[in-house]
């Protein structure tokens, strides 16, 4: 194919506002797939995604389209993943597109994920076809926010020229796709340049490997080729297979500079075929990688434990089976005193993992119990070392430490007029650092805040959520890492701690958070034979204690021939349910209490 | 041997009871009898009644309330019954028990038991308070209780145990102290004393829910369950299980059976027969049984076959519920849950066997649990 009859580019929306909606409309115009053949939302393949309607993995898809200039255009659609946790991943696909249709609702209007994913398009240099996507609805405020699209895009995007569709009735979409052949630039890459191809997805294939997408940038990929990636040069690999995608593998004989695709060549796993780096001819290792690339690095950690010990090795087996298909998933096996053997685990945030926990429940049957998700602190030591520390059990007391730094994100927050105050407590509620705000229109507001991360994993954005009735939106990126007044908080039973239960926290709201554990856990493990003292503690120092009375009696009083069986049956019940229950020390700890601490408010 | 025959009838369900019982102003006498003998005869035929197995054996009549049956009904009934027990040298060798309701004690009724074989007599006093004894739906008042023993007395059964309920409702106001007090007064060689449980499906259990009977307190079971160890002991008797109390040598025989694991026999709707491994039981409703023992059916409803791991289990619950205690072996002596138990005085260790205490066996279903979650197999 010409170059210049190439079309690379990708939708950006809010989640909800019709982007893959939009996808199927194209698929369907250009006669891509036959009708019969669509499934609704045909970008989304993984069940969990239909499920939560947003999009993890990427995918491409290459449409056919003749256009009104009597011109055949290939059209790759290249997908986003539209959540705050895969910032890096959304910009590695941008930098695959030249345009970007930037969908949104009319009458939500725009939202804080669609202006970071604009900017991230922008900066990736991307001609951007504002639409606006809802028409049909009843609530479509058309023109207002054909005013806003132009406060934020300017004379990119005059009120009167941005297409205003239906991406549902497929009003106006055949204009979109005029759009799309019109003002996105074609690819121009070098053919005889040596081989680079930017990776920016990966798939891994149980008999195929590690399969990435690819958009090549300059050269010619083809099969029989010997190729290297950028981020280990010294593997070279031979190509199998080439193609391109369209909703499955379509082999070709070759991929062009400015064409999208995928490439097979035997690559164990998607750890080695990371989003972001180069595919390089093996012949031509020294040509410079494509700009970008960077190690993911994860900003979430948990330990991971069955429920039942017999079940470690299933976890395992599950962990690298993901692994081999989510590059952005780290884990070490670590023991802890509380839940036996289990994986400390890395994850991009806090969506991430729980899309890995719920896959790990649910394609592997495994019954899990996860510890408070933490961020990774920087302990710089009296020595002048510095330990990084990603469990709060590990994290070393007293005088060795000189500070403890943690990850700030600069966070962007986008709310209705009437919430400003109820945001501006939260923003302080969760130690942000205001960094300003100011109107995208009389109704609705942009703030900036710098947060430390650990206050927005875990509750943060159903708190937001909850605070402005739904209309908040929330997006965050990584800013540094800064020296914070933190403490290790440890809970006691009948003074042993419990590793499990461990927390770096804020000085400021260590008492709070302890007293407020101390009471759910009194609450949540059931009385026993010796009375349970739960204590918060920060080093030695008590800060919070509850108590738990203990059995004043547990006994049948009647038992006679008949009773037997009966009585037999209860306590065969008992003992299952001893063998779901933690044993710390002498205290048996329920399922229900690690899961509650997750949920302290 | 030790055969158990049920008897299903009463005259109104008590408040806190889930038996398996039936309401009959009218008792099916002749039913009744016919539908027992015939599953008799099939018991004996299929080997299940061994009369050599054991010369010191036991008979109960349990209920239900078999004091509900006519005397001469239960004469019929244990000509029968003991003649199963034929190999057994003398019949005074038997415990024969029956379970009565203290206004069903007349001195004819009790004469005539006496002749029949009855040696062992279960009144059902609960409470020596009339308001306690009217809330429990019982018939009799509490005078009723000191004539019914007398009564017994004189027609010759010595043997007489006395039920008491106690870790009432508070708003019942009920005197435990002086209940005991009454029913010492009597000196009953025997005493049995049960908490108050509530089980689903009673009219109690439903009281609570509706808020108008307060719900159980394991504080006041605690406290009272110690007090009656106390006074107790005091006046001369030994707990030897849980909830039972007597002077020596007036155990109970037929229920030492099931806690030592010896098989039994039973007959009568709902009613359970062991034989060391198998266990079944009687279809429970009153007429479903009828039909089937009339019809020629078998009267059993199912069995179990019990696995090893099941049997120890019970063998070491039931163990620990009387004070002969479990066997433990040496090492298992020092494992850290038996140490604090003993520290705490919730059991002792004497003779190479682990016995509760009044406080272990309130305990006693979390010690259990725990015990054989340790796997102390002996």
């Amino acid at each position: 194919m010409r170059q210049d009859h190439i079309r690379n580019f990708c939708i950006v929306a809010h989640i909800d506002h019709g982007k893959s909606t939009l996808a199927d409309r194209l698929i369907e115009l250009t006669g891509t797939l036959d009708k019969r053949l669509m499934r609704e939302q045909v970008l989304d393949t993984m069940d969990l995604e239909r499920e939560r309607g947003i999009t993890i993995k990427l995918n491409a898809v290459r449409m056919q389209y003749r256009a009104r200039d009597g011109g055949i255009y290939e059209l790759n659609l290249i997908d986003t993943p539209g959540h705050v946790d895969f910032t890096y991943e959304v910009s590695r696909s941008l930098n695959a597109c030249e345009g970007a249709i930037l969908v949104v609702d009319a009458s939500q209007g725009i939202q804080a994920q669609t202006i970071s994913n604009l900017f991230l398009a922008l900066d990736a240099g991307l001609e951007i076809i504002p639409a606006l996507n809802k028409i049909d609805l009843p609530g479509a405020e058309p023109d207002r926010r054909a005013q806003e699209l132009h406060e934020l895009l300017g004379d990119g995007a005059k009120p009167g020229e941005i297409l205003r569709i239906s991406a549902k009735e497929g009003t106006n979409v055949p204009e979109l796709l005029e759009a799309v052949v019109r003002r996105v630039p074609p690819p121009r890459g070098d053919r005889a340049a040596p081989l680079r191809a930017l990776i920016f997805d990966s798939y891994f294939d149980r008999y195929r490997g590690a399969i990435p997408s690819i958009r090549v940038v300059d050269g010619v990929l083809r099969a029989g080729m010997r190729v290297a990636f950028g981020a280990h040069k010294d593997d070279v690999y031979e190509v199998d297979e080439v193609g391109y995608l369209q909703l499955g593998h379509k082999p070709t004989e070759q991929l062009d500079a400015g064409e999208v695709g995928y490439v097979v060549a035997n690559v164990r796993g998607v750890r080695d075929t990371r989003p972001g780096d180069t595919i390089l001819d093996a012949e031509h290792r020294d040509v410079p990688l494509l700009p970008g690339y960077r190690e993911i690095k994860s900003m979430v950690f948990a330990g991971l434990y069955p429920t039942d010990a017999g079940q470690f090795e299933g976890l395992r087996d599950a962990l690298a089976k993901l692994q081999l298909n989510d590059a952005s998933l780290h884990y070490e096996p670590e023991s802890s005193v509380a839940l036996g053997f289990g994986f400390r685990c890395g994850f991009l945030g806090l969506l991430h993992m729980e899309i890995v926990r719920e896959r790990l429940q649910r394609e592997f049957d495994l019954d899990l119990i996860s510890t408070v998700p933490n961020v990774e602190y920087h302990v710089h030591k009296t020595d002048g070392s510095v330990q990084v520390v990603e469990n709060p059990s590990l994290m070393p007391h007293g005088s060795t430490v000189q500070r403890i730094e943690e990850p700030f994100v600069k966070a962007r927050i986008l709310a209705p007029a009437e919430y400003i105050g109820a945001m501006m407590t939260l923003g302080q509620e969760r130690r942000g650092v205001y960094s300003g705000m100011h109107y995208l229109d009389p109704a609705r507001v942009e703030f900036g805040w710098e947060f430390p991360l650990a206050e927005i994993i875990l509750d943060f954005y159903d708190k937001l959520k909850t605070i402005s009735r739904g209309y908040a939106a929330l997006d965050y990126e990584f800013l540094e890492y800064r020296a914070s007044d933190l403490v290790r908080l440890d809970m006691l039973l009948n003074g042993e701690a419990v590793d499990a239960f461990s927390v770096i926290i804020h000085r400021d709201k260590a008492h709070e958070w302890g007293k407020k554990v101390a009471e759910r856990l009194k609450e949540l493990i059931p009385r026993q034979l010796f009375e349970i003292v739960i204590q918060a503690a920060i080093g030695t120092k008590v800060i919070a204690r509850e108590s738990i009375r203990p059995l004043r009696k547990n006994v049948t009083a009647k038992c006679y021939g008949g009773d037997v069986t009966r009585k037999r049956k209860l306590l065969e019940k008992q003992r299952e349910g001893k063998k779901r229950m933690k044993q710390v020390g002498t205290v048996e700890i329920p399922q229900e209490a690690f899961l509650a601490v997750l949920r302290v408010d | 041997m030790h055969l158990y025959l049920h008897v299903p009838f009463c005259a109104r369900r008590c408040s806190y009871c889930d038996f398996s019982i039936a309401v009959r102003r009218r008792i099916p006498v002749r039913g009744y009898v016919e539908c027992v003998l015939r599953e008799l005869g099939d018991l004996i035929s299929s080997g299940w009644v061994d009369p050599g197995a054991s010369p010191r054996g036991s008979l109960y009549l349990g209920g239900g309330t078999p004091s509900l049956l006519p005397p001469e009904a239960v004469a019929t009934l244990l000509t029968h019954l003991l003649d199963a027990f034929s190999s057994t040298p003398s019949l005074d060798a038997l415990e024969v028990t029956i379970e009565a309701n203290p206004e069903d004690v007349t001195l004819s009724t009790a004469s005539s038991w006496r002749r029949s074989g009855i040696n062992r007599v279960s009144l059902g006093a609960q409470s020596f308070d009339d308001n306690v004894l009217q809330w429990m739906h019982r018939f009799h008042d509490a005078a009723r209780i000191g004539a019914a023993v007398r009564t017994l007395r004189a027609a010759g059964l010595d043997n007489i145990s006395l039920d008491l309920i106690f870790a009432l409702p508070p708003e019942l106001n009920r005197d435990w102290s002086r209940d005991l007090d009454e029913a010492l007064a009597l000196a009953p060689p025997h005493l049995s004393v049960y908490g108050l449980t509530v089980e689903e499906r009673t009219p109690l259990a439903r009281w609570i829910s509706r808020g108008t009977s307060s719900a159980p307190d394991d504080d006041r079971y605690a406290a009272e369950y110690l007090l009656a160890h106390e006074r107790l002991r005091n006046a001369g008797y030994h707990f030897y299980e849980v909830s039972n109390a007597a002077r020596d040598g007036h155990r109970s025989r037929h229920n030492s059976a099931y806690w030592s694991g010896r098989p039994y026999s039973g007959l009568g709707p709902a009613a359970h027969s062991y034989d060391g491994r198998v266990r079944r039981w009687n279809l429970a409703p009153w007429e479903a049984y009828r039909r089937a023992v009339q019809s020629g059916r078998s009267a059993i409803e199912s069995q179990e076959i019990l696995t090893d791991e099941q049997r120890e289990l019970e063998r070491i619950y039931l163990a620990l519920r009387t004070d002969a205690g479990l066997p433990v072996s040496a090492p298992y002596r020092l494992l850290p849950p038996l140490t604090a138990w003993v520290e705490r005085g919730w059991v002792a260790l004497r003779g190479g066997r682990l016995a509760c205490t009044a406080q272990g066996w309130l305990r006693l279903d979390s010690l259990v649990r725990d015990l054989t979650a340790l796997a102390v197999a002996v």
